[in-house]
C-alpha cells in the first residue's frame, strides 16, 4: 500500500462525512396498489350495485394488462374501433404498472423484455412501431446499459448472475452438460417464444416431472448449478425447481438465443410499453371498472361493471383466467391454474450506500437469499451523474405452499415486510438504512401463473387457449407461465380471431 | 591551516542545518501542518545533537579517524535523506517513523562533530580562542545555510539535489581532513578510498535526482496545492509550482498551464479552421474555458454554448484571478452561454444546430463517463451538426491507450460519421489523440487565426499520420449495452503501469 497525499485527503474526507452521519433515519412508506380486496369480492359472490345504463359495443376487452392492451392495439391498428377495454384498477398496466417520484420512474413488477427472437413476430412488429427496432437494429438506449447484472457470493460481487467464481471442476462440467442439453432442445425448434409456435406433443413427458427431478435424473447434483436453476425458476415463474415443470425449466433456456446483448429495459420497466400502448389506445380504456358478471343472452353478452351494463358480441377476457369462473356465468371451476404469490417494493435512496461496491449495476442478486435482489431504476438514465435513485426489490414467495404464503402476505403488516426487506439488503449493504427514506410495498397474491408439473399439457389450459366461441381468453397465463411476449401474443391473437369472425360475417 | 580549519567548521555547520531544514520542509510539504513538523523536527534534532555531544566524551583515541568517519556517514545519510524520504512517502506506510529516525541519526552525528573538532585542535590554540572561533564559524555557517536554502537551493535545485550537494560537501570535508590532520591519523588510505566511493555515489545520485523525484511525484501532487474543493460532482484540485498551474479532477490531470496551449490549440483549430463560415459552436465539457479561449479567436463566431455538469467549476474559471488569467476571461465574453447540465440528456432534448461541436470529456474511466463515448451519444450529437458542421472529440492517447483511442474512432464511425483521427504531443500528457467527425468530408484548413503557438498549416498534415506504434487497431464500437471502451481503457492503463 502506498500512501499519497491524494489518498490522505480522501480518507480525511471520508472521515468528515462519517462524523456527520447521524443514526438510522425514519423510513416512510406503506402498502400500495392492493387489489386482493376486489378479488375477494368476486370470490365471495358479493352483492354489487345495479347497472343504470347500457353501453353497446361489438367487443369488450376485460383487463388492461399487456394482454388486454395488446388486443386493443391490434383492433385499433386494423381500423376497428367499436370496442371498449374495462380495467378494474385506477391505473392500467396490470403486472406492467409503473410508478414515478421526483427522482425517476420505476416499475412495479415487469421490468424487462429479453431481446425478442425471430419467431416473436407480433413483438417485433410492435417494437418496430415503437422505434425499439429500426432497420433490423435494436435501439441502443433501450438495451440494458453496461454493467447489466451482478451476483453477491462469498462476500464479494461478481459480474453476471450465473456463478463464475468458486466453481469446482464438477460444477463446470455440469454447467457445460446442461448447456449441451439446452443446445439440443433448442435445435428441436419445439421450445419457442411464443410457446404456441413450437409446441409439440413429443415434449409431453417433460411436463410430467419437476425440473428438480429432471436435473437429478441427468445426474446434475452440483449445489451451485441447482442454486442457479432454482434462482431462474423463482425469477421467471415465482416457483422453485421442484414446483416447476421440467418443460418450463427447459423452456426458460431453450426458447431464446439473443441476437443482441440485452435485455430491453426502461426506467419504468415494461411500464414504458404500457405508456406507448396507452398513447395509441388510451381512448378505449375505462379504468375503475371491475367486471363482476358476464352472462350470455342469445347472441349477446352482458357484462356488468360499476353502474354500467356493457352489451357485446365478443368478449376478450384478458384478466387472469382463474377469476373467470367467479365472473362468467355457468363456467366450471378450474383445477390446473396455479399462481405464485409475490411481493415487490420500491425503495427511495437519497444516496448510494458506501458499501455499494463497484460500478452501478442494473440487476443485483445475492446468492444466499430467498429474495431476488433489486433492480436500479436510474440505470437506464442517460445522465453521467446520479446520486439518488430508486431500487425495485423483488421477492417471489416461492418456498412452501402458495395458499400459506398468501395468508402471510395478508396477515403481516408493512413494518414486518419493511424489516424483512432491509435485513435482506443488509447482508450486502450494511449501511442501507442510512440511505433509504421510503419503502412502498406491493403485495400480489396471484401475481403470475405458475407452470407446475402438468400445467403446460393440461387439457383445461389447452382448451381455453384454443379460443373457440365468442368469449376468448387472452391472459398470459394461458401459456402456463406469464411473460411479456406471451401476454402480447395472447392478446393479439384473440383480437385477430375477433376480427376474422366479424370480417367473415360482414 | 587556521583559515582552512574555520572554513571546515563553517561548512559542516551549514550541512547540519540544511539536513534539518530539508526534513522540516519535506514533512510540512507532504504531511501539511508546517508548525507541527518544524517544531518536532527541530526539537528532535537539537535533542539528538545533545546526545551526540554527550557521547563525544566516550571517544578517547583516534579522534581524527572518527571525525572523518562521521563526515563520511553524514555525507551518505544526509545526502540521500531527501530522496529516501520522498520515496518512502510515495511507496511505504512508514514515512514518519523513517523521517524521525533520519533526523535523530543526523542530529547525533552533527552533535559529535564540534566537540571532536575542538579536541582535535586544542593543542594548537588557546582554549578560549578555540571556543570563540569555532562557535563563531558554526553560527556563521548556519546563517549562510538558512539564507541559501530558501533563496537558491529549493527553487533551483529542489530538495533532493540540495541534500545530495551538501552530502558532497560533507565528504569533501572528510577528504581534506585526512590531509589537514594527517599527522594525527595513522592510516589515511582506506578513509580516502571510502570517501571517493561515496563521492561517486552522490555524483550518480545528483545526475539521477530528477528521476527519483519523478518516481515519487507520480504518487503525490508534488506541487503546492492552491485550491482543493469537493463539489457535488467531483474533487477539484489546483496545484502550482512556480509558473505551472495544474488542474486535477478526481485526481486525474486535466491540464498543465505550461503546455495546455498545445492541447487546446490542437483540439480546436484543425477542425474549426476547416469550416468556411462558422457561427454557432457547442462545447460539451471544457468547464475550464480554455477551449472557449481558442474558439474566441474566430471573430465571425456569434455564439458559443458551453454545457458543463459542474457549476462550481465554471464559476471558478469565471472568477478566480489565476484561472481567468489562463483562459483570458473567456467566460466573460457576451458570446458565451454557460449551461450547467448533464451532457447526454441535454444533447438529447435540445434541438439547436451548430457548426462546430467540441466534445471534451474526462477519460472513460467508468461506465457513467463511458456513456458519453457511445454510438448512441455520437448519434445524438451528430443530429446537432449543421450541413457544413464538424465535431471534434477528445479521444485519450493513441500511444498509451491505443485500443481505447481506436475504439472511440470506430464508435464515431458506427454512429454514421466520417472520421479523421489525429494526434499531437503534449508534454504533460504524452501523445494525445483527437478525432474530427462529421457527415461531410473534412479537408485541411487553408488559414488559421493569428497568434497560435503550436498549430500551423505546414505541420498540420503530419498530425493525421500515425506511426506504427500508434497505428489503427481493429476495435468494436462502444455501445451503451456493451461498453467495451471502459474495459479497454482500464486494460490499456494496467498494461503500461506494470
Ligand atoms: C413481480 C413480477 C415481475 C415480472 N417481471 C416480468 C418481466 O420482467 N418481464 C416479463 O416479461 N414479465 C414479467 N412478469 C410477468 C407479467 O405478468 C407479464 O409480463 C405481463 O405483464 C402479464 O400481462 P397480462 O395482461 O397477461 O396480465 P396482468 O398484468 O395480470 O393483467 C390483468 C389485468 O386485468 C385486470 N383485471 C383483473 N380482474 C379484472 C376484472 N374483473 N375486471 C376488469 N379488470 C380486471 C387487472 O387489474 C390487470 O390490469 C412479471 C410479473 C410479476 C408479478
Amino acid at each position: 500500500m502506498k500512501t499519497s497525499r491524494r489518498q490522505f485527503l480522501q480518507s480525511g474526507g471520508a472521515a468528515l462525512v462519517g462524523v456527520s452521519i447521524k443514526g438510522d433515519r425514519a423510513i416512510a412508506g406503506s402498502f400500495v396498489n392492493d387489489s386482493f380486496q376486489m378479488g375477494h369480492l368476486l370470490r365471495d359472490g358479493a352483492q354489487f350495485a345495479q347497472a343504470n345504463q347500457v353501453v353497446k359495443r361489438a367487443v369488450v376487452i376485460v383487463g388492461g394488462g399487456i394482454a388486454g392492451l395488446s388486443a386493443a392495439w391490434r383492433l385499433n391498428k386494423k381500423g376497428f374501433s367499436d370496442f371498449v377495454l374495462l380495467e378494474m384498477n385506477e391505473q392500467t398496466g396490470g403486472n406492467s404498472r409503473w410508478g414515478e417520484n421526483e427522482i425517476t420512474a420505476y416499475p412495479w413488477a415487469a421490468h424487462y423484455v429479453p431481446v425478442p427472437g425471430p419467431k416473436a413476430l407480433y413483438v417485433r412488429e410492435l417494437f418496430e412501431e415503437l422505434g425499439v427496432l429500426k432497420d433490423g437494429q435494436w435501439e441502443e438506449r433501450y438495451l440494458c446499459f453496461s454493467p447489466q447484472e451482478r451476483l453477491f457470493l462469498y462476500g464479494k460481487w461478481q459480474e453476471g448472475i450465473e456463478p463464475a467464481i468458486g466453481l469446482r471442476a464438477v460444477d463446470r462440467e455440469q454447467f457445460q452438460q446442461l448447456e449441451d442439453f439446452i443446445q439440443n432442445f433448442r435445435a428441436t425448434g419445439k421450445f419457442t417464444v411464443p410457446m404456441e409456435i413450437g409446441f409439440s406433443e413429443t415434449t409431453a413427458e417433460l411436463d410430467r416431472i419437476s425440473f428438480a427431478e429432471w436435473l437429478h435424473a441427468q445426474g446434475m447434483n452440483s449445489r451451485i448449478l441447482n442454486w442457479y436453476m432454482n434462482y431462474c425458476c423463482r425469477d421467471d415463474y415465482g416457483a422453485t425447481t421442484s414446483t416447476t415443470s421440467a418443460w418450463a425449466g427447459i423452456q426458460y433456456f431453450a426458447s431464446r438465443e439473443p441476437e443482441e446483448k440485452g435485455p430491453l429495459t426502461w426506467p419504468e420497466g415494461n411500464g414504458w410499453i404500457v405508456r406507448r400502448l396507452l398513447e395509441r389506445v388510451g381512448k378505449y380504456v375505462q379504468p375503475n371498472r371491475m367486471v363482476h358478471r358476464i352472462s350470455r343472452h342469445g347472441k349477446r353478452f352482458s357484462l356488468l361493471a360499476g353502474n354500467t351494463e356493457y352489451q357485446a358480441e365478443f368478449v376478450i377476457f384478458a384478466a387472469p383466467t382463474f377469476l373467470a369462473p367467479f365472473v362468467v356465468e355457468g363456467m366450471a371451476p378450474l383445477d390446473d391454474f396455479e399462481y405464485s404469490p409475490w411481493l415487490t417494493a420500491n425503495l427511495t435512496l437519497d444516496h448510494f450506500p458506501d458499501s455499494y461496491g463497484g460500478d452501478a449495476t442494473w440487476d443485483n442478486v445475492f446468492m444466499e437469499s430467498p429474495t431476488l435482489g433489486y433492480v436500479d431504476a436510474t440505470h437506464q438514465s442517460l445522465r453521467s451523474y446520479v446520486d439518488r435513485t430508486v431500487w425495485t426489490f423483488y421477492w417471489a414467495l416461492a418456498e412452501g405452499s402458495p395458499a400459506e404464503n398468501r395468508q402471510l402476505l395478508l396477515n403481516k403488516d408493512w413494518n414486518y415486510w419493511k424489516e424483512a426487506i432491509l435485513r435482506d439488503l443488509e447482508r450486502v449493504h450494511h449501511d442501507i438504512r442510512r440511505c433509504v427514506s421510503r419503502i412502498d410495498i406491493m403485495r400480489m397474491g396471484h401475481a403470475m401463473a405458475r407452470p407446475k408439473v402438468g400445467a403446460i399439457f393440461s387439457a383445461e389450459r389447452r382448451n381455453l387457449a384454443q379460443g373457440r366461441g365468442r368469449i376468448l381468453f387472452a391472459n398470459s397465463d394461458l401459456s402456463g407461465f406469464s411473460i411479456f411476449e406471451e401476454a402480447q401474443y395472447r392478446g393479439v391473437t384473440a383480437a385477430e380471431k375477433v376480427l376474422r369472425e366479424i370480417g367473415g360475417r360482414a | 591551516m587556521g583559515i582552512l580549519l574555520f572554513i571546515t567548521v563553517l561548512l559542516i555547520a551549514a550541512c547540519g542545518l540544511i539536513y534539518e531544514l530539508i526534513a522540516g520542509t519535506l514533512a510540512s510539504y507532504l504531511l501539511g501542518d508546517s508548525v507541527l513538523q518544524f517544531s518536532t523536527i527541530i526539537g528532535c534534532y537539537l535533542f539528538a545533537m545533545g546526545i551526540g555531544s554527550a557521547m563525544s566524551r566516550y571517544i578517547h583515541r583516534g579522534l581524527v579517524y572518527r571525525f572523518v568517519w562521521i563526515e563520511l556517514l553524514l555525507g551518505v545519510i544526509g545526502g540521500f535523506s531527501s530522496a529516501l524520504l520522498f520515496l518512502a512517502f510515495a511507496y511505504t506506510q512508514g514515512f514518519q517513523l523513517l523521517m524521525y529516525a533520519v533526523v535523530i541519526v543526523i542530529g547525533v552525528l552533527v552533535g559529535l562533530e564540534i566537540p571532536l573538532l575542538m579536541r582535535i585542535v586544542r593543542e594548537r590554540y588557546h582554549f578560549r580562542d578555540v571556543v570563540a572561533h569555532i562557535l563563531t564559524f558554526d553560527y556563521l555557517g548556519a546563517l549562510g545555510a538558512s539564507l541559501l536554502f530558501p533563496i537558491l537551493l529549493v527553487p533551483y535545485l529542489g530538495l533532493v539535489r540540495s541534500a545530495m550537494l551538501f552530502g558532497v560537501i560533507n565528504v569533501v570535508v572528510a577528504l581534506w581532513s585526512t590531509f589537514l590532520f594527517a599527522k594525527q591519523l595513522a592510516t589515511a588510505g582506506t578513509l580516502r578510498m571510502v570517501g571517493v566511493v561515496v563521492l561517486c555515489g552522490l555524483g550518480i545520485g545528483l545526475a539521477q535526482a530528477t528521476r527519483i523525484t519523478m518516481a515519487a511525484e507520480d504518487n503525490i501532487y508534488a506541487d503546492e496545492i492552491i485550491l482543493a474543493r469537493d463539489t457535488r460532482y467531483q474533487h477539484i484540485v489546483l496545484t502550482r509550482f512556480k509558473d505551472d498551474i495544474r488542474l486535477f479532477l478526481n485526481s486525474h490531470l486535466q491540464f498543465s498551464s505550461r503546455d495546455e496551449y498545445r492541447y487546446h490549440e490542437a483540439l480546436i483549430h484543425p477542425g474549426l479552421s476547416a469550416i468556411a463560415a462558422p457561427r454557432r459552436v457547442l462545447v460539451l465539457g471544457g468547464g475550464d474555458g480554455l477551449a472557449v479561449r481558442e474558439i474566441l479567436k474566430y471573430p465571425q463566431i456569434e455564439s458559443i454554448t458551453l454545457v458543463d455538469l459542474d457549476s462550481e467549476m465554471t464559476r471558478l474559471f469565471s472568477t478566480h484571478p489565476m484561472l481567468t488569467a489562463l483562459n483570458q476571461k473567456s467566460f466573460s465574453s457576451p458570446k458565451v452561454h454557460i449551461i450547467n447540465a448533464d451532457a447526454f440528456p441535454w444533447v438529447d432534448a435540445n434541438t439547436d444546430s451548430f457548426d462546430f461541436i467540441v466534445i471534451d470529456f474526462p477519460d472513460p474511466t467508468n461506465y457513467s463517463l463511458g456513456k458519453l463515448y457511445t454510438t448512441a451519444f455520437y448519434k445524438a450529437a451528430g443530429r446537432h451538426l449543421s450541413a457544413a458542421g464538424l465535431m471534434v472529440v477528445q479521444s485519450t492517447s493513441p500511444m498509451f491507450a491505443r485500443d481505447s483511442y481506436w475504439c472511440i474512432a470506430e464508435t464515431l464511425k458506427q454512429a454514421g460519421l466520417k472520421t479523421y483521427p489525429y494526434h499531437v504531443y503534449v508534454p504533460s500528457f504524452g501523445e494525445w489523440g483527437f478525432v474530427i467527425a462529421g457527415h461531410r468530408d473534412y479537408e485541411l484548413p487553408i488559414s488559421l487565426p493569428a497568434g497560435l503557438r503550436f498549430i500551423n498549416l505546414e505541420e498540420m498534415p503530419a498530425l493525421f499520420q500515425f506511426p506504427p506504434d500508434m497505428a489503427p487497431m481493429p476495435m468494436p464500437p462502444n455501445r451503451l449495452n456493451d461498453q467495451v471502451l471502459v474495459r479497454a481503457y482500464d486494460q490499456d492503463w494496467k498494461d503500461i503501469s506494470h
